[in-house]
C-alpha cells in the first residue's frame, strides 16, 4: 500500500521554522505535553524531533521547553539591518499588541509592564518608522464584525446578503496556528473561518497602498515591512503566496514588481536582540509618542487582540453598536475573560429601530486542541455558537511562541500532567 | 569486656538492615549505569527510550527501598544518624592514616590504626554524602520524573543539574570507594549479603569499640 | 543462622521520636508548601502581560474600533467601507485543504 506523503505546505512557505536541537534534547516528553498538533516524535528518553509536516509553527514547544533545546530557525537579523541602513528603503515596523507588555522582559522589566512609549523610541532610533498594527486589529474588527453581522442577518433574521459567506458559528481567523490546524485537520471545516485576513494580513497591504501614497509618500516597492510579532507562526503566515494583495493592487496600475505584503517577521526575542546589536537601550531610550501618526492610532479595542477572548471583546463593542444602535453600557466584557479554556458568553441585543431580540452566543478557546469538543458538535449539527474565537496559545498571543521566555512560568494551565512518562 | 570465645558469632546487620541494603544494591547499580548513559547519550532512539526504562525501574526500586527503610526501620535509620555524626579524637587519626588501607594494600605495610565503633570513619563520611546525596537524587529525579511539565521551567533544569552532579559524585564514591573497600574486605561482604553473622573476633579486629561496649549475649526465651 | 551476641536495642526516647516526626513534617510540609507555591504561580507571567493590555484599553480615551477615527479616514480613501470589493480585495482571503497538497 503506498504511503501517501503529505506535504501540508505551499510552495515559498517556510516550513521548518522551529527545530528541536538534537544535542541539548533530553527526551524529558514535556515538549509533546504543549504540543497542540502532536507533532512531536520521539520516545521518552530518546532525542525529540518535530515533523514539520505536522507542525503549527507556533512555538510553544518552544518557549516551555526547560532546556532551552528548541529553536526558531528564521533568523532575520542581518536582512532587516540591511534594509534599515539602506537611505533608499523606508522600513516600517508593523508592531502587534503583545510585544509591548513583553518586550521590556528582555531589558530587566516585570512582564506586563506596558512599554508602548519606549518602543516606538527605540524603533525610531533603530531607523524604523512606525505602523502600530492595533490599528490593524481595529480594521479586522470593522471586516469581521460586518461579515458576522452580515451572516446573522442571513442566517437568523432571514435578511439575504449579497456577499458570499460561509456557514455559522464563524471562527476567527487571525491566529495562523489556528487557521495552518484548520487546513491541515479538518479542511472540512474551513470555510467556518471568517474571510477576514489577521491584523497582519491587513497591515500590509496597508502599509503599501495607503502608507506609501498618504503617510510616507515613497513608492511601493521602495517600503519594506517588518512585522513585529509575540508569534513564530507569523513567520510562517507573512509566507503565506496569496498574500500579495499590495503588489496586486499596485500592478493593475501599471506597476511590475511582486513582493509579500509583510516582507519579514521578527519575533519579540528578535527585536530585543536586534535592538541589542545596535546598543539601543529599552530603558534609556527617548520616548516617543506617535501621536501625530495615524497610523498609531488605536482603540482599547485592538490592543486587547492580544489576550483570549480580547479579539471577542473587541467584536462584541463593534458588532453591538451596529445591530442595536447604542453603545454597550459596561465595556468589560468579563465572561470572555481569563484563563478557563473554553470561555462561554450570551450577548442580548435589541435590534435597533425594531422590538426583536436576539441571542448572541459566542465561545472563546485557547489551546488549539481544547476546540476539538466544539468542532465534534459543528460536525454533529449540534453547535450552539454564533462566534468563536481561537487562540493557540495558552492564555492568547501575550504567551505566544515568539515572546521572552519566562524561566519561572510554563504554559500549563491543567492540574495535573499530561501524558505518562511512560510512552 | 569479658573476653569472647573463638566461636562467639554476633548479628552484625539484621534482617531489615540487609533487605535495604540488597534494595540499595538492585536499585542503585541499574539507576547509576543507566544515568551515565543518559548522560553521555551513547545510543540512538529506541536504545535511549529502552535505557530511561531501566533507569526508571532502578529509581523505583530505590524509592521504594529508602520509604520502607525510613517507615520500618526508623530506629537503624536513628542510629546510622547518631552515628554518621559522632566524631572523636580517634576519627581525626583514623582519617590521618586513611584506614590504614593504602599502607597495606600498596605497600604491604601494617600500620596502627585507631579503635572504631560499628562504622569506621572513612563510612561515616561516605554515609552522610549517601544520606543526603541520595535523598536530593530522589526529589530532583522525581520532579523530572513526574512533575514535567506543571514546574516551571528553571527548576526543572536546576533540578536536572542537581540530579547529574550528584548522581556522578555518588556513583563515583561508590563504585571507587565504597564497592572496592567492600569486596576487598571479603568477611564484611559475605556478612552484609549473606545472614548478617560474623566471628565476633573479626568483628573485634574491625569495630573494636562496637564489640566491646555496645553488643550483649542474645537473650534466651 | 545462629548467633551468640546481637547489639544492644536503639533507645529512641519518646521526647526524641516527637522531635523526629516533628522535624520530618516540617521538611515534608515546606517542601510540598515551596513547590505548590511555584507550581500555582506558573501562569503568573501570562496574568502579568495580560493585566498589561487589559489597562491598556482601560486608559484609552476610544476603545471602541468603530470609532477608530484614522481607521475611518483610511476606509474614506482606499476601502470604502467594510466588505467592498475594494476591502474584500485588500482584507480578506481565501483557505486551503492541505491534505491535498501535491
Amino acid at each position: 500500500m503506498g504511503e501517501i506523503i503529505i506535504k501540508s505546505y505551499q510552495e515559498h512557505e517556510l516550513n521548518g521554522i522551529i527545530q528541536i536541537d538534537a544535542n541539548v534534547c533530553k527526551g524529558c516528553d514535556s515538549c509533546k505535553s504543549f504540543c497542540p498538533a502532536n507533532a512531536i516524535d520521539g520516545a521518552y528518553g530518546a532525542v525529540h524531533h518535530i515533523d514539520s509536516t505536522k507542525c503549527l509553527q507556533c512555538g510553544q514547544c518552544l518557549v516551555n521547553c526547560p532546556f532551552g533545546s528548541i529553536k526558531d530557525t528564521e533568523d532575520p537579523l542581518a536582512e532587516v539591518i540591511k534594509k534599515l541602513d539602506d537611505p533608499n528603503i523606508t522600513v516600517v515596523a508593523t508592531i502587534a499588541p503583545a510585544v509591548r507588555v513583553a518586550l521590556g522582559e528582555e531589558f530587566g522589566m516585570e512582564p506586563g509592564t506596558l512599554v508602548t512609549k519606549q518602543m516606538y523610541g527605540a524603533l525610531k532610533k533603530a531607523g524604523f518608522k512606525i505602523m502600530d498594527v492595533n490599528f490593524a486589529a481595529d480594521n479586522t474588527i470593522m471586516e469581521e464584525g460586518t461579515e458576522l453581522i452580515a451572516k446573522i442577518e442571513h442566517y437568523i433574521l432571514g435578511i439575504p446578503s449579497e456577499h458570499e459567506m460561509g456557514p455559522l458559528p464563524q471562527f476567527t481567523s487571525c491566529c495562523p496556528a489556528w487557521v495552518r490546524y484548520m487546513e491541515l485537520y479538518h479542511p472540512n471545516l474551513k470555510d467556518h473561518l471568517s474571510s477576514a485576513k489577521s491584523p497582519q494580513g491587513m497591515a500590509g497591504p496597508v502599509v503599501k497602498i495607503y502608507g506609501a501614497t498618504e503617510i510616507w509618500h515613497t513608492e511601493p516597492e521602495k517600503i519594506y515591512v517588518v512585522g513585529v510579532y509575540p508569534c513564530t507562526a507569523k513567520k510562517l503566515e507573512a509566507s503565506r503566496p496569496e498574500f500579495t494583495a499590495a503588489a496586486n493592487y499596485w500592478k493593475k496600475k501599471g506597476h511590475t514588481a511582486t513582493y509579500q505584503d509583510t516582507d519579514v517577521v521578527l519575533t519579540t526575542r528578535d527585536l530585543a536582540r536586534l535592538l541589542k546589536q545596535k546598543e539601543i537601550d529599552l530603558r534609556m531610550v527617548e520616548p516617543a509618542t506617535e501621536q501625530d501618526n495615524p497610523m498609531a492610532e488605536y482603540t482599547g479595542a485592538g490592543t486587547i487582540f492580544g489576550v483570549t477572548g480580547g479579539v471577542m471583546e473587541a467584536a462584541l463593542r463593534t458588532a453591538y453598536f451596529v445591530i442595536t444602535g447604542e453603545e454597550l453600557a459596561n465595556l468589560n466584557l468579563t465572561p470572555v475573560r481569563g484563563l478557563a479554556t473554553v470561555k462561554e458568553a450570551e450577548v442580548s441585543m435589541k435590534l435597533k429601530e425594531t422590538e426583536k431580540e436576539i441571542v448572541l452566543k459566542v465561545a472563546v478557546v485557547h489551546g488549539t486542541k481544547n476546540i476539538e469538543p466544539l468542532l465534534k458538535q459543528i460536525e454533529n449539527g449540534t453547535s450552539p455558537y454564533h462566534f468563536v474565537e481561537v487562540m493557540n496559545c495558552p492564555g492568547g498571543c501575550v504567551n505566544g511562541g515568539g515572546q521572552p521566555i519566562n524561566p519561572m512560568g510554563t504554559s500549563w494551565l491543567g492540574t495535573a500532567k499530561a501524558i505518562l512518562p511512560w510512552s | 569486656m569479658a573476653q569472647f570465645d573463638d566461636q562467639a558469632v554476633v548479628l552484625k546487620h539484621g534482617l531489615g538492615t540487609r533487605v535495604f541494603h540488597w534494595g540499595l544494591v538492585l536499585g542503585f547499580l541499574p539507576t547509576a549505569s543507566t544515568g551515565i548513559a543518559l548522560w553521555l547519550r551513547p545510543f540512538s532512539g529506541a536504545g535511549m527510550h529502552t535505557v530511561m526504562q531501566i533507569h526508571i525501574i532502578g529509581a523505583w526500586v530505590l524509592s521504594l527501598a529508602c520509604i520502607y527503610f525510613f517507615l520500618f526501620q526508623y530506629k537503624r535509620v536513628v542510629s546510622f544518624w547518631r552515628e554518621i555524626f559522632t566524631w572523636t579524637k580517634n576519627d581525626v587519626e583514623w582519617m590521618k592514616v586513611q584506614g590504614g588501607y593504602p599502607q597495606k594494600i600498596f605497600l604491604g605495610k601494617i600500620v596502627p590504626v585507631p579503635a572504631m565503633r560499628k562504622m569506621n570513619s572513612g563510612q561515616k563520611m561516605l554515609g552522610i554524602i549517601v544520606f543526603f546525596g541520595v535523598i536530593l537524587i530522589a526529589v530532583s529525579g522525581w520532579i523530572l520524573y513526574a512533575a514535567l511539565p506543571a514546574v516551571p521551567k528553571e527548576i526543572a533544569f536546576y533540578a536536572d543539574k542537581m540530579h547529574l552532579i550528584l548522581g556522578l559524585f555518588i556513583t563515583f564514591c561508590v563504585v571507587f570507594g565504597h564497592i572496592i573497600l567492600g569486596i576487598y574486605n571479603w568477611k564484611e561482604f559475605v556478612c552484609m549479603f549473606g545472614d548478617g553473622t560474623m566471628q565476633v573476633s573479626e568483628a573485634a579486629h574491625h569495630n573494636a569499640l562496637w564489640v566491646n561496649e555496645d553488643i550483649e549475649v542474645v537473650k534466651k526465651g | 543462622m545462629k548467633y551468640n551476641y546481637v547489639e544492644k536495642a536503639i533507645q529512641v526516647t519518646r521526647r526524641e521520636f516527637v522531635a523526629l516526626i516533628g522535624i520530618a513534617a516540617a521538611i515534608l510540609w515546606s517542601g510540598a508548601y515551596a513547590v505548590t507555591d511555584v507550581v500555582q504561580d506558573r501562569n503568573k507571567y501570562i496574568k502579568m502581560r495580560t493585566m498589561g493590555l487589559y489597562k491598556d484599553d482601560e486608559k484609552s480615551t476610544i476603545r471602541q474600533s468603530h470609532h477608530n477615527k484614522s481607521l475611518m479616514d483610511m476606509y474614506a480613501k482606499l476601502a470604502g467601507k467594510p466588505l467592498s470589493p475594494m476591502a474584500e480585495e485588500l482584507f480578506h482571503t481565501t483557505y486551503i485543504d492541505r491534505t491535498k497538497l501535491a
